[in-house]
């Protein structure tokens, strides 16, 4: 049997012993149980079934894991409950059916359309497909037909209506040249449009309007034009390209010229459309068609803001790797498979299940179904997606591994038609995709298609929406949701399904609690919620949220906007130019550690509303030669920003984008608004995802225009916006300090002592917080009355004590009321720096608390120096000195500790290194002399096991030093913030003897005296305890030691049961790892500490003092 | 209570500087023996061990077992201000925090005196048990300081093989190879050139050439070196002092092609 035979790498200590205890007394009380569990279809019998359950439980011993006993057992028994008033059924997988008496020509199709893809229908006719669900939970695909892109040209001086045709044969003809002989172009016509970019006085100009017969040729003719190879009779006097406008892809076009928002509703009036029932594209319940003139779209708002009854399915694949190799579909099998589905709006999941591999005892209220044949498994399996039919697939590190795994598990075991995940008849491939935005940076990540069916894999929302130390589901379920899991080891797996089938059933629990938790996450995070309401105010598919940057949502809305407005956007070739516009203005701070009250006041979303205060647009950007054309007047027809750009003032034009803005801003606080009337908290969680929507969307106008390389840029409008904000501030504090001083008659001289972007810090003197905070309101009042609507400086909080560190790093007693505090505020400190370790992060946390909350500096000074001196004696746990970092490439230039220690750890064992992305978690152990860092960097458990000695050193002077110096010095002065470093608590230090090194093999342990240290080499003495001076102290120094062991076993029996509450069972082993687990490594330490303390307690068996 | 007593300054200093850069902080265990330090250093490949017997000092006094912890950078410091041939008195109280310095310069009728804080030190008593060796190589220790020094340049590790003809230092690195053989000679009037071998069998090691030379700075010591080798145990190198007292350092070889 392999298990016997694998290094007991990871199962720790006692396990052998514990190990052979619970295989034989469980099993027997859980066959017993067994029968009870088993879900039943009559809700009495399950009634009963409960009831049974808890009893049993009482009586046969805590032995199920909390998950099952407390969310299984309860899902169980609210399932009952929910029957009676849903739609769903317990563990049924089919979708509702369709209505019986459904008629096309008296109903109309009404649904949310979640997904929208550009497709065909009737033999080549282009159409949008649009998928969606009905309010009653059927599913959908509309095929949306007849409408045709199309593209601008501004049409030439000498160009008239009666041109179009001619054109149109002409464009046709130039275009057959290109290698297209069908026909291409569908019309031309003339309308009249505006430019969006620059004023144009107001005035439309004739634009020629191309529109295509099929989606696909847009772009030829496109370039063709811009080319310069379709100047019609010359008409174009320039040489060159001819600017095409309005360049946006089918899809979206399609969505604008509908006005169909992302996740919106849509509807096909009763009689417009036609059910298709033959060589349906779809495995959807209904399958339409339409003419776009005839659909309806619902803005999303009042009652056209709810949400279908969705379904997501959570699952999670366990695979069977082999030891020490990460799993690969060529050779490992899927073992289990674990599925949650959820219907949106219900709390609980209706359909549970575990897809196993060889036989698993039941776990309750939760379907077993157990497979001989790994092929006929997966089959099985999509033949459940199939029937259940998601509309939302979720999953933690689902789009990086489960998907490609499964695709490529099957194709190797070649399970026929195992691919056809979609809802259409499409196979599902998967596809490295390179995701990268100035936001979010480069991503390299793997794309699996499902059309019809969303897709949100956690781990990359929260990657992308979070910034947290580690991103396994234990730490992030940890950190949101504030439960823990057990992290089992990949290659434990293997062991478990080796096993029984009750170490199978253990690993089944594992695996659907990793399928539950996703769900949970996203119900904590509101993700769904978030992301519907950002499609809906962007007006992009759900899709593009997650697969495309920023950009495609402002340009949709933009498009929006000009559409209503006649205007064209201009196709700029987008150019990435290193054009630099200054930024921001940070006002130097006044550094230190301020007793009194300060007062912060903000501009509230300060870009948005200078753009909209000054009317900052591409429709009103102007040029010198046009303000003379129009003779126009400073300062009443138009204005000139600090940066010497000219815009038109609302006089002569209203921009485009101060209006997008203006109405973002209203339906926030509408949205917030309802929000607070709201009660439902479904209702809530979407309406809250509106607001930060809208808020998000409001903030990104701004950094748009500034995006060199984006499809639109206007550094004259983002320049402009920062110049305006880097003038506000400096006014700001001009303004405060001349009004607020004692020439006046206030009673201090106010002083600005730090400004950043959109605040202002304000030491008003004071030392009462309620007085600060009335000047700062009063302050707050007056400075806004001084500029332009709707700019509002705004009075947030006050900071009482304030410690400036530097620009971007303070921290600060937070209080918005002068009763009580509300939080304390950090920016820029190590507490929420990740390249750090935790015992910075603790210790700074603790001592701002210390000086800030407790006003207790020379505690926090004593606080400081027991920690250094338990990091010198090596007392301090190791978990909090692990550092860790992303590994994102392979070949850095310069050696760094954490990709150097990946290549070391592969030479030992490959499979537990860390691969291309990962966070390598590593310590800093001693070295020899003159040893660069890099070569210092070691895996923790490594450390671990074999003893070697930490760089304390290194922690205390590149870790703690810096953080600690600059928090003291602005409060001790710079010579005693030193002292805490190199006091005398420095001079304890402990030095650990390691089991590795080129001399160790050689080198041998002499025993020192217990009381004196004098090292032992008598013959007599060397295997006792103490030396003869100390032989009257032998009954102390046992006492001594017998008590260091007692205290030791009741700390690791502790941890050890904690580790057991974790996984949730106390009868069996813990094989849980978890590299992010503090508890973790004080287990591992515990234990061999305590192994070390019985060694020394051992010595007392062999000492000649201590034998009478 | 310790009280030691050197005539000059400089066997201390020597011995202190060779130390100091394999390891920085250590206990001197002081008992009525003498003053012996036993010390590992970081990456656990050298090993330090010195012993000063009583009777190199005088007068010497200890009547309790006594540790010492040094941080070595600190004393170094301090000895800095020792002139070479200044006599040096070391004390100590029984459970001391302190260790008191008094350099005396005879001549000039000049006494200096320092406190130097002492540190807790928790750690491990490692040895190497005393070993039958297979080689060993008396020489100057000047040349062996020469032939670490040149090989240096050559490469990171040396081989020393002993054989009956002799014993041959070779290094090869990226430039090129070189080697220096010594054969056994014993001028009658310069004792402390005399190259002598005793051999039981023929060894060749490996040994990092970073750490010779860290231990040739022990070379003001003593004028001749001890090189005891065997298969696959850690080279000795021991500088022998008068009165039986040491300092030794231990060095474990390099096996296979580990960096």
């Amino acid at each position: 049997m392999p298990s016997a035979t694998l290094p007991q790498k990871r199962a720790f200590g006692e396990a052998s012993s514990t190990r052979r205890n619970i295989a034989a007394t469980p099993s027997t009380a859980t066959t017993k149980k067994r029968r009870i569990d088993e879900p039943t279809s009559s809700p009495a019998q399950r009634f009963k079934s409960s009831q049974n359950d808890s009893k049993g439980r009482m009586a046969s011993s805590q032995q199920k894991s909390v998950f099952e006993s407390e969310v299984l057992e309860r899902l169980n028994q609210d399932i009952s409950d929910l029957k009676q008033n849903n739609s769903e059924k317990d563990q049924a997988w089919e979708r509702p059916p369709i209505p019986n008496d459904f008629d096309p020509s008296k109903h109309s199709l009404c649904f949310q359309a979640i997904e929208a893809e550009e497709g065909t229908i009737g033999g080549g006719q282009p159409a949008v497909k649009l998928f969606g669900v009905t309010e009653n939970g059927n599913s959908v695909l509309l095929h949306v037909k007849d409408f045709k892109h199309y593209l601008y040209v501004a049409a030439p001086v000498s160009f008239v209506v009666e041109d179009c045709l001619a054109f149109k044969a002409y464009l046709e003809s130039q275009m057959s040249q290109n290698h297209q002989y069908q026909q291409v172009i569908h019309n031309v016509s003339l309308t009249m449009r505006e430019n969006i970019y620059g004023f144009q006085g107001n005035v439309q100009n004739p634009y020629i309007k191309v529109t295509v017969t099929d989606p696909k040729h847009i772009n030829k003719v496109r370039t063709m034009i811009e080319r310069g190879e379709a100047n019609w009779k010359g008409m174009w006097k320039h040489d060159g390209g001819i600017m095409t406008y309005d360049s946006i892809q089918y899809l979206l076009r399609f969505m604008v010229d509908c006005s169909i928002a992302g996740m919106s509703w849509v509807e096909a009036p009763a009689g417009a459309y036609d059910l298709i029932h033959m060589n349906k594209q779809s495995n959807c319940q209904f399958e339409a068609v339409i003419s776009y003139r005839e659909l309806i779209s619902h803005k999303p708002s009042g009652e056209w803001s709810k949400m279908a009854p969705l379904r997501i399915l959570s699952f999670d694949i366990e695979c069977a790797g082999r030891k020490g190799i990460f799993p690969e579909a060529q050779h490992d099998s899927v073992i289990q498979i674990a599925n949650i589905v959820t219907k949106y709006g219900d709390k609980k999941p209706f359909v549970r299940n575990v897809f196993c591999l060889d036989t698993t005892s039941p776990i309750v209220a939760t379907q077993i179904l157990e497979f001989k044949d790994e092929g006929k498994m997966l089959a099985a399996w999509r033949d459940f997606l199939e029937k259940v039919d998601p509309d939302i697939i979720i999953g933690y590190n689902i789009a990086n591994f489960d998907f490609p795994y499964l695709l490529d598990r099957a194709k190797h075991l070649k399970v026929h038609n195992f691919e056809y995940w979609s809802r259409t008849h499409v196979k599902s491939v998967a596809k490295e995709t390179n995701f990268s935005s100035k936001q979010m940076g480069n991503r390299d990540t793997k794309a699996t298609n499902t059309n019809g069916r969303l897709q949100l894999d956690l781990l990359q929302l929260v990657q992308r929406d979070h910034q947290l130390r580690s991103y396994t589901l234990n730490s992030v379920c940890a950190h949101f949701l504030g439960e823990q899991k057990e992290d089992v080891h990949h290659s434990m797996i293997t062991e478990l399904f080796e096993g029984t089938p009750e170490s199978r059933r253990r690993l089944a629990l594992y695996c659907l609690k990793d399928a539950y938790l996703p769900q949970r996450l996203m119900d904590k995070l509101s993700c769904l919620e978030n992301y519907t309401e950002m499609a809906r105010v962007t007006g992009v598919p759900f899709n593009f949220l997650l697969a495309r940057g920023q950009q495609v949502k402002f340009l949709s809305q933009l498009f929006r906007k000009a559409l209503e407005q006649k205007l064209v956007i201009p196709n700029m070739r987008s150019e990435s130019s290193e054009e630099q516009y200054e930024g921001a203005t940070v006002i130097e701070p006044t550094r230190g550690y301020y007793d009194v009250p300060i007062a912060t006041l903000d501009f509230a979303s300060l870009y948005p509303s200078i753009i909209q205060a000054h009317n900052l647009c591409y429709t009103t950007l102007i040029k010198k030669k046009d303000i003379e054309r129009w003779s126009l007047v400073k300062d009443e027809d138009y204005i000139v920003t600090p940066n010497g750009d000219m815009f038109v003032t609302t006089k002569k034009r209203k921009g485009l984008l101060a209006q997008i803005l203006e109405e973002l801003l209203s339906a926030r606080k509408e949205a917030k608004r309802e929000l607070a009337a709201e009660t439902d908290p479904f209702k809530k969680a979407v309406l809250n995802g509106r607001q930060l929507a809208l808020k998000i969307s409001a903030n990104s106008v701004y950094g748009l225009t500034g995006a060199t390389n984006g499809k639109l840029p206007c550094l004259e409008i983002a320049s402009s916006t920062t110049a305006f904000g880097r003038q506000m501030i400096e006014r700001t504090k001009h303004e405060v300090e001349e009004r607020y001083c004692i020439k006046n008659g206030y009673s201090h001289d106010a002083q600005v002592i730090y400004g950043d972007t959109d605040s202002v810090m304000v030491k008003f003197g004071t030392k009462e917080l309620a007085e600060a905070m009335k000047l700062g309101e009063d302050a707050a009042n007056y400075v806004s009355s001084k500029f332009i609507k709707p700019i509002k400086l705004e009075f947030e909080k006050v900071y009482f004590p304030y410690l400036l560190i530097n620009k971007k790093r303070y921290a600060g007693l937070y209080w918005t009321k002068p009763e009580k505090y509300d939080k304390m505020d950090t920016k820029g400190i190590e507490t929420v720096r990740r390249d750090n370790c935790l015992l910075v992060q603790t210790v700074i946390e603790k001592v701002l608390r210390m000086i800030l909350i407790d006003r207790d500096v020379p505690g926090a000074q004593e606080y400081v120096k027991d920690t250094i001196a338990d990091l010198l004696q090596n007392r301090v746990d190791m978990s909090k000195l692990v550092i860790t970092k992303a590994l994102t490439k392979d070949d850095y230039a310069a050696k760094q500790a954490h990709v150097e220690l990946a290549h070391r750890m592969k030479k030992r064992d490959a499979g537990s290194a860390p691969a291309l992305g990962d966070r390598v978690a590593y310590v800093m152990v001693k070295g020899a002399t003159g040893s660069k860092n890099f070569e210092r960097s070691e895996d923790p458990i490594y450390v671990l096991e074999h003893n070697v000695p930490i760089d304390t050193k290194y922690y205390l002077d590149n870790q703690l030093a810096k953080p600690l110096g600059r928090i003291f010095e602005p409060i001790l002065g710079e010579t005693k913030a030193k002292s805490l470093l190199t006091g005398d608590h420095t001079r304890a230090i402990s030095v650990a003897a390691p089991k590795v090194g080129g001399l160790m093999k050689f080198a041998k342990k002499t025993q020192t005296c217990m009381g004196c240290k004098k090292p032992l080499t008598g013959k007599e003495e060397s295997q006792g305890a103490v030396c003869a001076d100390d032989a009257p102290r032998v009954g102390e120094l046992y006492k001594k030691t017998l008590d260091k062991v007692s205290d030791l076993e009741v700390r690791f029996g502790r941890l050890w049961t904690q580790c057991q509450r974790c996984q949730g069972s106390m009868h069996c082993e813990v094989i849980c790892s978890s590299k992010d687990c503090p508890i973790f490594y004080m287990r591992m330490k515990a234990k061999k500490d305590l192994e070390d303390a019985n060694g020394e307690l051992a010595r007392f068996d062999f000492d000649q003092a201590a034998i009478w | 209570m310790l009280e030691a007593r050197l005539d000059t300054a400089n066997l201390f200093k020597s011995a202190v500087d060779a130390i100091k850069d394999l390891v920085q902080d250590c206990n001197f265990d002081c008992n009525d023996s003498g003053i012996a330090l036993q010390a590992m250093d970081n990456s656990h490949v050298a090993l330090v061990s010195m012993m000063l017997k009583a009777e190199a000092f005088s007068p010497f006094r200890c009547d309790r077992n006594i540790a010492l912890g040094v941080n070595l950078t600190s004393l170094t410091k301090v000895l800095r201000a020792a002139g070479r041939d200044d006599t040096l008195t070391l004390k100590a109280e029984d459970a001391p925090d302190v260790l008191n310095l008094v350099f005396e310069a005879t001549a000039q009728d000049r006494i200096s005196e320092y406190d130097l804080k002492l540190m807790d030190i928790d750690q491990e008593h490692l040895g190497i048990p005393d070993t039958e060796y297979a080689a060993t190589i008396s020489m100057p220790s000047a040349e062996f300081k020469r032939i670490t020094t040149d090989l240096m340049a050559m490469s990171e590790s040396v081989t020393i093989e002993a054989t009956k003809d002799g014993v041959k230092f070779s290094s090869t690195g990226d430039i090129g190879n070189g080697s220096i053989t010594l054969r056994q000679h014993t001028p009658v009037d310069k004792p402390n050139e005399a190259v002598e071998i005793e051999l039981s069998e023929s060894v060749a090691l490996t040994f990092s050439l970073k750490y010779l030379t860290n231990f040739c700075k022990a070379q003001p010591l003593s004028n001749q070196v001890k090189l005891c080798l065997s298969a696959e145990v850690p080279l000795m190198v021991e500088y022998g002092l008068e009165g039986g007292s040491y300092l030794r350092f231990y060095l474990a070889p390099k096996i296979g092609d580990e960096e």
